[in-house]
């Protein structure tokens, strides 16, 4: 043992470090003794252990207000998992605790953050941080000491074609942004053929439009026009004029949020009428509504969850498969009661990941991550959030559906898939001279 | 025949386009001509005007036209108190002094504004209807913007050409040491120039919403900066009209040009009609290195 130990200033300070740490573990033992008659085991046979979850979030930095959401999230979790009979693993009854670093929203930290957890803390379960790109960073170093790293906040589809295997992901990669729309598209009117895609040139917008257009193809429609536009353009009508000439039925496109709310300007400006379209990003906010007014009428979008979608047991029964977690009305009570305001997508992307790992660990019984991942493999229910279900191969996330949401009578309605949805899609959506007479979804 | 009415629908719109461009660079090119101060925080002024713009409809319903008038009232008081606080001092100081100060003082507008308005990206919707003309539909917004730039410029073109006090500008710009000689105080001159320099951006802020009524956002300003700096340049600088012709040329061949390069099989055209407009501006550099109106 003595061997390992560095230098003499080094075992020391290390040897300080091991008698307060047996103190401190004396101290916590000693009032989790006092505590443990009062929460017996619930089959009166096995103990009850705390099982921790790693958590690198960003609670200051560019990424402070996701990240605080998405912890209390990954907390609304963990308490009804514990509330519920925690996660059983032969006769032991694990209850969960998330521990949390604040990564400041920067790379190196979570980079450091993820070997503590996994070196010191000796966490086998890690909740990623926020973000693609700090996800990316968190990758490699989670699979290096195979621990498993859930993403629950990072969409793009790089992440998961590295070959890692440790690493897993809960929100829908952004491949499947607009599939979703397509699916719908397709189910309400399978004559509807010529699409068109017009989106922002970035890395974000091309990653879900190059995969929606092939996703398109598959399922039978014909692309009469796609051009992209430079970021930060300020007049769209040059491309917007050649795609009127192309006389499409269906738009995808957009890439952030100020395009998004120029490209359905200039649509409605230029009186180019078509009977569904979706853009990214923009429409999911109020502020779209308010720039637009009616002219938003009809106009959908994607969003990994809002508030209001309708997953629920019943939802889950239907189509056959597990409920797991808390309804939509605790989540939202719990998350106000802690928040004081009604919780955003990353909240509830949070909360499945935790809930996602609670499950697959009950499935393997085992508290091994190389085990519990393998039982993922095979894993699906639904929750909050919608459906968990990965790709074996990648980890990436293929049951999870992305929400469409459409503005409808100036409200912001849930319209696919038809297990979250709240309101019919509104199809085809009012033209614009109709939208100019005051026509709304509902009229 | 397609080809032909989507070129011409894209001259259209670039026309409009380029005026509201052309406006928009002309208080760069004052403020430049009369003090060789680079305005780098050019963009956070447009910025402060589209809020303007977007406040007073908002709050009051009041029609961006009306606002015109306000934002050139709220810039020149703002660029008068700059010129007051800071710009005074930095008259004679090195180029890189005033370039830094106008940097620092764009950033700290654009967080203050972020206080106030926040970071969303927001807009209105004045609705007042549309046209169609040539092959397009054009709404009125965009006409208007198109007419009041032009009105604006011509303006501010007789100002200088005809009132006493043009003059005056005009005589500092040309020499400096000549007009105080000749009895103008020079500082008053600097101090006109740059408040209704800053006055004509925050102005063309109001504009370039009329164009645009969407995507306004504290940041948005960055796009216009650098756009108004290859206006300026290609316009000559120290030339307002200069600013305002070329913001013209600038929009048709932004927009002109996209069906063009359409025709070449396998290229993005969006992205390339910005380097084509670069491609233009050296051109005429090479030919004419002080810009189009560079002389006068």
């Amino acid at each position: 043992m003595l061997k390992n130990v560095g230098g003499e200033n080094v075992s020391k300070s290390k040897w300080l470090l091991v008698a307060i740490l047996v103190v401190s573990t004396a101290l916590i033992l000693g009032c989790a003794q006092q505590q443990q008659p009062t929460t017996p085991a619930p089959s009166g046979e096995g103990k009850v252990e705390t099982l921790y979850f790693g958590a690198p979030i960003s609670l200051s930095g560019k990424f402070a207000e996701e990240g605080k959401a998405s912890l209390e999230g990954m907390k609304i979790a963990a308490k009804w998992i514990n509330e519920n009979g925690g996660i059983k693993v032969g006769d032991v009854t694990y209850k969960i605790e998330i521990k949390a670093y604040d990564d400041e929203s920067k790379k190196e930290n979570v980079q450091s953050l993820i070997e503590r957890l996994a070196t010191v803390d000796k966490v086998k379960f890690i909740l990623a941080p926020y973000s693609s790109g700090l996800t990316l960073a968190a990758a490699p170093i989670a699979e290096k000491y195979q621990v498993l790293l859930n993403s629950h906040g990072g969409a793009s589809d790089y992440i998961f074609e590295q070959g890692y295997y440790y690493v897993v992901q809960t929100l829908s990669p952004a491949s499947r942004y607009q599939t979703g729309f397509l699916d719908m598209v397709k189910a309400k009117d399978p004559n509807a053929k010529r699409l068109a895609l017009v989106y922002e040139d970035g890395e974000f917008s091309r990653a879900v439009h190059e995969a929606a257009r092939e996703y398109a193809k598959q399922l039978g429609f014909e692309i009469v026009y796609e051009k992209t536009y430079p970021a930060g353009a300020t007049d769209l009508s040059p491309i917007l004029n050649e795609l009127k000439a192309a006389n499409p039925d269906v738009l995808i496109g957009g890439g952030h949020f100020a395009d998004g709310q120029l490209l359905a300007k200039q649509l409605a400006e230029l009186k180019i009428d078509l009977k569904a379209i979706s853009i990214l990003v923009a429409p999911t906010f109020t502020s779209f509504y308010e720039a637009l007014g009616n002219k938003a009428e009809g106009i959908a979008g994607p969003a990994q969850w809002e508030v209001g979608v309708k997953y629920s047991p019943e939802a889950a029964e239907k189509l056959g498969i597990e409920w797991y977690g808390p309804t939509q009305e605790e989540f939202l009570s719990a998350y106000k009661e802690a928040m004081g305001e009604e919780p955003p997508y990353q909240a509830a992307e949070a909360a499945a990941a935790v809930l996602s790992y609670a499950k697959a660990i009950e499935k393997a019984q085992s508290l091994d991550p190389a085990k519990v991942r393998e039982a993922m493999n095979d894993l699906e229910f639904m929750s909050i959030y919608g459906v968990w279900k990965i790709d074996p191969e990648t980890g990436k996330q293929i049951g999870h559906e992305m929400v469409i949401i459409q503005w409808q009578n100036g409200e912001k309605k849930i319209v696919w898939p038809e297990s979250a949805a709240n309101a019919e899609p509104c199809y085809p959506m009012p033209t614009w001279d109709e939208k100019e007479g005051g026509a709304t979804c509902g009229s | 025949m397609a080809f032909v009415e989507q070129l011409i629908s894209n001259l259209l719109y670039g026309a409009i386009l380029g005026s509201v461009y052309g406006l928009a660079t002309m208080g760069l090119s004052l403020i430049f001509g009369v003090l060789r101060i680079v305005n780098v925080g050019h963009g956070a002024f447009i910025m402060v005007g589209a809020f303007i713009a977007y406040w007073m409809f908002i709050l009051y319903g009041i029609p961006p036209l009306i606002s015109l008038f306000l934002a050139i009232a709220v810039g020149m008081a703002i660029g008068l108190a700059i010129y007051m606080l800071v710009v005074k001092r930095l008259v004679d100081a090195p180029e890189l002094a005033s370039l830094l100060a106008m940097f620092a003082i764009g950033i700290f507008i654009e967080e203050f504004a972020k206080q106030i308005w926040g970071a969303d990206y927001v807009g209105y919707s004045w609705e007042i209807g549309g046209v169609s003309m040539l092959f397009t539909e054009v709404p009125f917004t965009k006409l208007l913007a198109f007419a009041s730039s032009i009105v604006i410029a011509a303006v501010v073109y007789v100002w200088f050409r005809k009132t006493k006090i043009g003059k005056a500008v005009r005589a500092v710009v040309e020499d400096r040491e000549g007009a105080t000689t000749c009895g103008i105080d020079v500082n008053r001159i600097y101090a006109l120039s740059f408040s209704l320099g800053i006055g004509l951006t925050v102005l063309s802020g109001v504009l370039v919403t009329l164009f645009t009524p969407v995507g306004i956002n504290v940041y948005m300003g960055g796009e216009y900066t650098l756009k108004a700096f290859v206006i300026a340049v290609l316009g000559g600088l120290a030339s307002p009209w200069g600013a305002f012709y070329a913001g013209f040329i600038f929009g048709l061949i932004e927009n002109g040009s996209y069906t063009l390069l359409g025709l070449i099989p396998g290229v993005e055209p969006f992205g390339l009609t910005r380097f084509l407009s670069s491609v233009v501006l050296m051109l005429v550099l090479l030919v004419k290195p002080t810009g189009l109106l560079g002389g006068e």
